[in-house]
């Protein structure tokens, strides 16, 4: 994250700055935190129930799971790779831990721990073959999304799994247990995914890793020069990614009681729609956490909001697309507003 | 103690079947700027690029201060001291000036597991160093590099290499699409770092520039050195141009040889 550091007054340096407001406007997180408070009001104007708890709670469901993979793309993206891969993850994912439960071959605890590892052996021959291969990320993770897929399909034999045998298991209680709060009903998810979202937030701001995530997407070859192990840091990333992308199918199918092998597909447009709509550079480089986070709430209450007052969910792409292209299209206009006054 | 603070010894470079550099030897004394002049493709490049660790000799040896040092990545050059600043690829653009300053090199503050950089003491850092260099000074540290010019660019990267005191600051080009401003205050800034005891070494075309700061000219062609001892306090610039182009009727056998010239 690129924070315009406060100079405090009768500091030895005479600061050249640019205007309060587009300092402040500058925030990539500013555009994203408008329009999402814009749509909130509007749906909430139109249809005063949009805001109710219960609908809330529904929204939030598959909000933070679609969340816990678009907070580490969000890393990914900066460090100026993509993974078209994390949908069918998702998918595989779920049905790989079941199939190993029901079958009786692992407890769940051990069919979860397995299943984890596969996700991150995917994720590491995508970055292997990205960083060691040198193929461009686009190619090689749309490989293995079908390759994934293809495991997928071919180890249920394209049919769903069962899922509700884990009734009271401690596990499933860890990572989708439903807590009622309220007139809310909320799951654990939403604990994982706010704790992802800070740790990833320190890790990207604060850390030296964070200053090797931004600098092997904002200029790979100097970064390499500084003795930054650029190769390394994508690979841990694309390893997260898939990961979390695991963890969230498993969660998801936790929730729905339902494990497809073709879930999660077209996932993986939708968690980049959601990066780029918070503010991160399609070229890598430059983004944020806080600015994902809002991304994924713009686009998972535009749905239900679209849903609520009776346009036809598929048309939601439609708007999808269109608020893409509008964000896309202020992003390009503040980076030139800025360098003129920079 | 030796005379020399970096001694390249019979090194050669390959790449592929073109032999970029053959059979190479020179040194850098203490506290001396060396120009290190040649045609395009003449292997200047290829030559620094040894030294700073971004590509490895075919053949050859390393020594720094006459002891045998072995590079092998940017990270072993900048640990023995050696500081490499490009063109165009010093700095990443999005990235604040104090960013840039610590990459590779962030301080850790705390804790290690959790990797914690000390923004406190980067950013107090950054404002001595760009006081110290001058014609930033009125430039917050956290602005990004994009928002800066060439030069400035270059002043950056100048004061990392004097922040982190290495010895041998090496600079491939740096005064490209520069003003005569800028130019000016980048020179400066090498002479500045030799007289507080660095070495450097400076590629440039523009012989001008050059003849300005060393204190002498090596000269590449072809991969080889023809000339390592030319004094520009004794030397015409027109003396200095004639070694770099060779012979004028360029030998036959030697351009028809020539699997070492540019394919830029
Ligand atoms: N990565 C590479 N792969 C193959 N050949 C290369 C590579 N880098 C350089 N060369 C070749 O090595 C020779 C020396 O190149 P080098 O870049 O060192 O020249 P230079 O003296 O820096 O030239 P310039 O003044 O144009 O920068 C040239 O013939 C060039 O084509
Ligand atoms: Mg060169």
């Amino acid at each position: 994250m690129l924070k315009l550091v406060k100079v405090e007054a009768g500091s030895p340096l005479p600061v050249r700055r640019p205007s309060r407001l587009l300092r402040l406007l500058a925030r990539p997180e500013v555009g994203p935190l408008i329009l999402l408070v814009l749509e909130l009001s509007a749906f909430g104007t139109i249809r005063p129930l949009y805001l109710s708890p219960f609908n809330i709670s529904n929204v939030l469901d598959f909000t933070v799971e679609l969340g816990l993979i678009a907070l580490p793309t969000t890393l990914l993206m900066i460090a100026g790779e993509f993974d078209l891969s994390v949908g069918s993850v998702f998918g595989f994912s779920a049905v790989l831990m079941w199939t190993l439960f029901n079958s009786g071959a692992t407890s769940l605890g051990l069919a979860f721990v397995i299943t984890l590892a596969v996700a991150g052996g995917i994720g590491l021959i995508n970055g292997w073959f990205v960083t060691q291969v040198k193929v461009s990320s686009f190619l090689v993770t749309l490989g293995t999304l079908l390759v994934v897929r293809g495991a997928a399909l071919y180890l249920t034999q394209g049919f769903p799994q069962r899922t509700w045998s884990a009734a009271g298991s401690r596990l499933a209680a860890v990572l989708a247990g439903e807590i009622h709060i309220g007139r809310f009903h909320i799951y654990m998810s939403l604990f994982w995914f706010i704790a992802a979202a800070i740790v990833l937030h320190y890790v990207l701001a604060e850390t030296k890793t964070g200053n090797w995530i931004q600098a092997a997407g904002g200029n790979p070859s100097s970064a390499l020069a500084r003795g930054v192990n650029v190769g390394r840091t994508k690979m841990v990333l694309f390893v997260l990614t898939a990961m979390m992308a695991a963890a969230s199918g498993i969660i998801s199918s936790i929730r729905t009681s339902a494990a497809n092998p073709n879930s999660g597909t077209g996932y993986e447009l939708e968690v980049i729609a959601m990066v780029v709509i918070g503010g991160t550079a399609l070229t890598g480089g430059r983004g944020t956490i806080i600015g994902t986070v809002l991304g994924i709430f713009i686009l998972r209450s535009m749905h239900s909001g679209l849903v609520m007052i009776g346009v036809p969910g598929l048309a939601y792409e439609i708007f999808v697309g269109a608020i893409i292209l509008a964000m896309v299209a202020l992003q390009a206009w503040l980076d030139r507003r800025q360098q003129a006054e920079g | 103690m030796a005379e020399e603070l970096v001694r390249m010894e019979h090194i050669s470079k390959f790449y592929g079947r073109v032999q970029a550099l053959r059979d190479i030897t020179v040194g850098v004394r203490y506290q001396e700027i060396v120009g290190l002049l040649g045609d395009n493709g003449a292997g200047k490049s290829t030559l620094i690029k040894i030294l700073s660790g971004v590509v490895q000799a075919t053949s050859g040896e390393i020594f720094l201060h006459g002891r045998k040092a072995d590079i092998r990545t940017t990270t072993d050059a900048i640990a023995c001291g050696i500081e490499t600043i490009y063109q165009d690829s010093a700095l990443v653009p999005q990235l604040s000036i104090t960013r840039n300053l610590f990459l590779g090199r962030e301080p850790i503050k705390g804790f290690r597991l959790f990797n914690r950089m000390d923004h406190a003491l980067m950013d107090q850092a950054a404002r001595a160093l760009l006081l110290q260099v001058g014609v930033i000074k009125d430039i917050p540290p956290a602005t990004a590099i994009s928002a800066l010019s060439g030069g400035e660019r270059q002043a950056v990267a100048i004061a990392r290499a004097l922040y982190f005191d290495s010895e041998l600051i090496i600079l491939d080009e740096p005064t490209n699409n520069l003003g005569v401003a800028e130019t000016r205050s980048v020179l400066n800034f090498v002479r500045n770092a030799r007289d507080t005891g660095h070495s450097c070494i400076l590629i440039a075309h523009n012989i001008h520039h050059v003849f300005q700061v060393v204190d002498r000219i090596v000269v590449l062609r072809h991969g080889t050195v023809v000339a390592d001892d030319v004094d520009p306090r004794k030397t015409s610039i027109e003396e200095v141009e004639r070694i770099i182009t060779g012979p004028d009727a360029a030998e036959p056998a030697e351009s028809s040889r020539g699997t070492n010239r540019g394919l830029e």
